[in-house]
């Protein structure tokens, strides 16, 4: 209600520090923050050592089962990497040098290494340092090998030259096109979860002894046990010990550090890492703490066994870890203070370790140094039961005191999550950051289950990655998936088969001069021609991914860690493992803007005839220059996000096409391969080859992001956000995976515990409405100031006035100036 | 049955206007001219033309409105920037459908009971969790009696959770049947003072007071929230705001709400091509404060439930150490 406005979170805390009382909030969190502080501004730096012992002992395989060659190849590194225990960390293990580092995978890149570690200190975009005599390794020692042996030098010769035209520059095929991008070369999986469960009650003595058991039960003269399971099952038990291995030589290292150590606090800290490291994770671990390190110690050495899409996700932490937590509360042994004390030990462990993309196709699809190694809290558990518990109150509260990025938390929610658990949500997502992203159990649960999963199974789904669900131990698919520019499919429908960006080559299908067009319906089966031919090339690559990708990566840890990997004894990385459900997917990006732009086209070139399509191309070749009047007619028509059924049902008539293509083709596959919106920041460098649209976007500048409205074009609020992404579903197909949606909100808009709750009924709305994900960002003052030089990019931008609520960019200037001035005033 | 009414604007999750997710019917036309009026499109019932001229892209780039005025009420302006001749004006709206860029844009449209009806029912998914509903706002929605009642009365027969805006300047007859239709009424006094009341809103409070005290008596279930805008130089003080509460503290189930003054219609004033009565006149700080003050120590009970105090009890539920 009116009265007086209140403060978020992050606004008390903004303004504390303005005046000089951050410190505050650093009180009970002084070691997290001095571990933070001590990274924090630094440039980050590349650590060869995981690259280099991982060569050097694939030299020495050759021709020996890949599986096994991994797993020695882990285990080498697990004996002469360098060990390290960080100032003040309670959880440890680090796969690099202190500070914020990279590691290289040159099993993906090696081939081009040399080149890459030469420019990787001053591209633009996430350089990082490398040391002179480091850099030497890679050329002397590293990049020879690989040359000739990566996943991607095979994969260029492998496709057909026509399906190679969308996908790489036809000169180099280190060169994307960003049209029917494969996903698979610049990281060795898609994102994964482990079960660590599996880790944390059985521990690696007990897989070990499981795998010889295995071994032993073998039958001696049969070929295949001999030629496959035999190696399989070594390796699984090489890379048992190699992890032990590893945690031991820091168990080693922390009493070392301990006789030294003249605090006694640290001292008896040093200890206790010694004796939990020399537990875990060979055995099953007892308390909280010995469950995080143990935790830790698997997914620190599951970057080291591979890139894992995103890097690799955390499960359901408040999940496995529960047991632990409530034993040691219930004994007396921990606080919820230490228990968010090792969680964000954790969380600045993570931090510092950033996901390297050497390609220039990788580092333009995860711009910046982001990664998502999602966490999930809440859901349901495997009986159908509501699963929230204390420990994901902890989560969340970790996530609203103590400012980073890591982990990405993700909360599941169904629709009798508890009212305390929304309510916690929502006053997280308050502190505007934009965390905890909410999945949806009501739309997964039942996708999975149609996918063949158990209820039990598909009830645990983990999330993974930025918005997928993974089974841990049902799941089988791992390989990188395509990246389809749809903007460019409608480019090609205006060019026939052309793009303005690689100027006269034929890359697409002649599908006729558009401005012999009589009807709508001409133009828009043309446009489905290249739809559809996309969704083929893009199905020709992961034919070919799929059988390549077996020949190149293996993860003996991922698949010790998997039931049924376990049980066929096949590497997760094989095309087929008996019994497990593949579920990769395809993505369509620019969802928005070719919805909108077909809308534009079906009302004012064929319907109300305003424009001719003659006009339209002038108009779209000069990138609307001198034609500002033309570029305000399309951006004024019915636009997706809207709620408007004229441009939804474009939308919806789009993604149906594309699900009647998986549904057909998929099978042949073997993989279930379902449509995705899901961008991460790749609609910024796919937008970069397209030229301007005919939704008024100019040319080479962003898409529309996963299945969001395009940017701005959101007009009627967030309810018909939500409504026009429930209504271009085609609820009927199976075949539909991930659907990412961010929705913008002012901190005044969600201020206060009214805007708590209203925020808690928009989310028990969205949850109803069974979509996929949502994300929201609350905005601040930034933002607004942003906004007023940029109108055209925050349409859609609520603000909340004394009693009523106005688009921002309707404002005038000086009452733009009035609130932005208002805000800068509550902040203070 | 009045089938179709004047309707300004439908504005999609509003929050502020009564309780949970709401969808605000804005009805044009209104008995009152308030020198503060933030919405000044609400005041004539018929549709208006209305002109932003940051929008314009010039008539050098764009003639398209100049093509369809018939009345010659289109001229080149400042920055040869469209200029309207409003005494020419026919007000005929062609030039809205012509204008790229909305810089020329309707206020108003007709529309049926059950046109509107299904627009308010799309969001019905969100009212469902949030107890929200439709509101009707203006303008004064009883300033069309007919088309408001049967609103009302639809949106109740199809379950929908109604709230209604009003001045109190109206005919009892409609108030009392509209009211039987409604869950919330939001109710403005304006001021105690009768002249001041005639000389800042162009009519007497007399109407509108006895309005209040007959629909209490007679629907004394019906929750009310009585709101006032605080207006600087009108009724911005103390004394003008106690005689308020102290008029409605007798009444039962009755809330009271302040709402600060505002400057956001202002440019709205000029798309119609009017003055602002206010100008520049801003709120003091200080007096809101005493405001609000006075309302906490004095009529607590009256209070509508504070975000700030809520907001702390839920910091609490949420374990948060400040």
């Amino acid at each position: 209600m009116e009265c007086c406005d209140v403060l978020s979170p992050q606004e008390e805390r903004l303004k504390e520090e303005m005046l000089g009382r951050g410190a505050k909030f650093e009180k009970g969190r002084e070691r997290v923050f001095s571990i933070l502080k001590g990274f924090q501004m630094q440039r980050p730096r590349i650590d060869i050592e995981r690259a280099k012992y991982f060569t050097e002992s694939m030299r020495q395989t050759e021709g020996q089962h890949l599986t096994l060659r991994w797993a020695k190849a882990l285990k080498n590194i697990a004996e002469k990497m360098t060990v390290y225990i960080d100032d003040h960390q309670l959880i440890v293990g680090r796969s690099g040098q202190p500070g914020r580092y990279g590691i290289l995978y040159p099993e993906l890149d090696g081939d081009f290494l040399d080149m890459a570690v030469q420019q990787l200190s001053t591209r633009t975009q996430s350089p990082f340092d490398i040391a002179a005599k480091d850099a030497q390794v890679v050329i002397d020692e590293i990049a020879p090998y690989w040359k000739g042996k990566t996943f991607h030098e095979a994969l260029a010769v492998a496709l057909p030259e026509e399906t190679a035209r969308y996908t790489f520059n036809p000169e180099d095929p280190l060169m994307s096109r960003f049209i029917v991008n494969e996903t698979s070369s610049f990281r060795s999986s898609l994102q994964w979860v482990h079960d660590y469960e599996k880790a944390l009650k059985k521990g690696f003595k007990r897989l070990r002894s499981e795998a010889e058991e295995r071994l032993q039960g073998l039958d001696p003269f049969s070929p295949v046990d001999n030629v496959e399971k035999k190696p399989f099952l070594e390796a699984i038990i090489t890379l048992c010990d190699a992890i032990v291995i590893w945690a031991k030589r820091h168990s080693r290292l922390a009493a070392e550090m301990a006789v030294t150590e003249n605090n006694p606090r640290r001292k008896a800290e040093l200890l206790e890492i010694a004796r939990i490291c020399d537990k875990v994770p060979e055995q099953p671990a007892e308390t909280f703490h010995e469950a995080m390190q143990s935790q830790w110690f698997v997914q620190m050495f599951s970057r080291i066994e591979q890139k894992t899409g995103t890097i690799i996700s955390n499960g359901r932490m408040d999940q496995y870890l529960y047991p632990y937590f409530k034993k040691d509360v219930e004994e007396g042994r921990i606080t919820e203070e230490r228990v968010i004390e090792l969680m964000e030990c954790m969380w600045v462990a993570m931090a510092q370790f950033l996901d390297l993309y050497i390609s220039p196709a990788g580092g333009a699809i995860n711009e910046g140094y982001a990664h998502w190694e999602a966490v999930t809290i809440g859901g349901q558990t495997k009986n159908g039961y509501d699963a929230t518990n204390e420990l994901s109150y902890l989560f969340l509260q970790s996530k609203r005191e103590f400012p980073t990025h890591y982990p990405d938390l993700a909360a599941r929610v169904h629709t009798r999550s508890p009212e305390r658990y929304l309510a916690e949500i929502a006053e997280t997502i308050k502190e505007g950051s934009g965390f905890p992203k909410l999945i949806n159990d009501e739309e997964i649960v039942p996708l999975l289950l149609s996918k063949g999963a158990t209820f039990e199974e598909a009830l645990d789904y983990a999330v993974s990655g930025c918005a997928e669900a993974r089974m841990p131990n049902r799941d089988t698919y791992t390989s990188g998936c395509a990246y389809i520019n749809f903007a460019a499919a409608l480019e090609m429908t205006l060019y026939s088969g052309k793009m303005k960006k690689y100027g006269d080559e034929q890359i697409g299908m002649q599908t006729g001069d558009p401005r012999s067009f009589q009807t709508w319906e001409e133009f828009y089966n043309a446009y489905l021609a290249h739809q559809t031919d996309y969704i083929k090339q893009a199905f020709i690559q992961q034919h070919h991914i799929i059988r390549l990708r077996a020949q190149h990566f293996a993860v003996p840890l991922g698949s010790a860690l998997h039931d049924l990997c376990m049980e066929s004894c096949l590497d997760l990385h094989q095309p087929k493992i008996p019994g497990g459900i593949d579920m990769g997917y395809f993505e369509f990006i620019g969802y928005g803007t070719v919805v909108d732009s077909l809308s534009a086209i079906k009302k004012l070139v064929f319907e109300e005839k305003k424009l001719t399509m003659s006009e339209l191309l002038y108009a779209l070749q000069n990138n609307f220059e001198g034609k500002e009047d033309v570029r305000q007619l399309l951006m004024n028509v019915p636009c997706y996000g809207n709620n408007d059924p004229y441009a939804d049902s474009i939308g919806k008539a789009l993604d149906r096409a594309a699900l009647e293509f998986t549904h057909k083709y998929s099978k042949e596959l073997g993989v279930h391969l379902d449509l995705r919106l899901v961008p991460f920041t790749s609609h910024v460098p796919f937008g970069k080859v397209v030229s301007a649209t005919p939704n008024g976007r100019k040319a080479w500048t962003p898409l529309s992001d996963g299945s969001s409205a395009s940017q701005g074009s959101d007009k009627n609020g967030p309810t018909a956000v939500l409504l026009s992404n429930f209504t271009t579903k085609n609820l009927d197909y199976r075949e539909r995976a991930a659907r990412l949606l961010n929705i913008k909100f002012t901190p005044k808009c969600v201020a206060g515990e009214e805007g708590t709750d209203k925020l808690v009924s928009f989310i028990r709305t969205w949850c109803d409405l069974k979509l996929w994900h949502v994300q929201f960002n609350i905005i601040n003052k930034q933002t607004l100031i942003s906004a007023q030089k940029n109108p055209e990019k925050y349409r859609g931008l609520i603000v909340r006035i004394a009693g009523y609520s106005a688009y921002f960019v309707d404002l005038s200037p000086d009452l733009q100036n009035d609130l932005i001035a208002r805000t800068g005033h509550d902040q203070l | 049955m009045k089938n179709s009414g004047s309707v300004f604007n439908i504005q999609k999750y509003s929050v502020h206007d009564g309780p949970g997710i709401r969808t605000v019917v804005f009805l044009k036309g209104c008995p009152l001219r308030c020198r503060w009026c933030s919405n000044p499109e609400s005041q004539k019932p018929q549709p208006q033309l209305a002109y932003n001229r940051n929008k314009c892209l010039t008539l050098e780039h764009c003639v398209r409105c100049l093509e369809v005025c018939t009345a010659g009420a289109i001229k080149s302006g400042e920055g040869n920037r469209v200029q309207i001749d409003r005494e020419t004006c026919s007000e005929c709206l062609l030039c809205t459908k012509a204008c790229p860029p909305l810089a020329l844009n309707p206020y108003g449209e007709t529309m049926t009971v059950d046109q509107v009806i299904r627009k308010v029912e799309e969001d019905s998914a969100f009212y469902s969790r949030s107890g929200g509903g439709m509101t009707l706002g203006g303008g004064e929605p009883l300033h069309q009696p007919e088309f408001a009642i049967d609103l009302l009365r639809e949106a109740r027969r199809r379950r929908l959770n109604t709230a209604m805006e009003t001045c109190g300047f109206c005919r009892w007859e409609d108030l009392q049947t509209a009211a039987g239709y409604l869950q919330t009424l939001l109710y403005d006094i304006k001021s105690m003072d009768a002249e001041k009341h005639k000389a800042f809103t162009g009519v007497s409070n007399e109407l509108i007071l006895e309005n209040l005290n007959r629909v209490r008596e007679a629907l004394p279930k019906l929750s009310i929230l009585v709101r006032t805008p605080i207006v600087p130089g009108f009724n911005d003080s103390v004394e003008d705001v106690r005689a308020i509460l102290q008029h409605i503290q007798g009444l039962p189930n009755v809330r009271f709400e302040a709402l600060d003054y505002h400057r956001m219609g202002k440019p709205k004033y000029e798309y119609l091509g009017l003055e602002f009565p206010m100008g520049d006149q801003m709120l003091e700080a200080e007096r809101i404060k005493q405001i609000r003050a006075l309302i906490r120590s004095e009529f607590p009970h009256l209070c509508a439930p504070s975000s700030t105090e809520k907001g702390q009890s839920r910091k609490s539920a949420a374990g948060r150490q400040t």
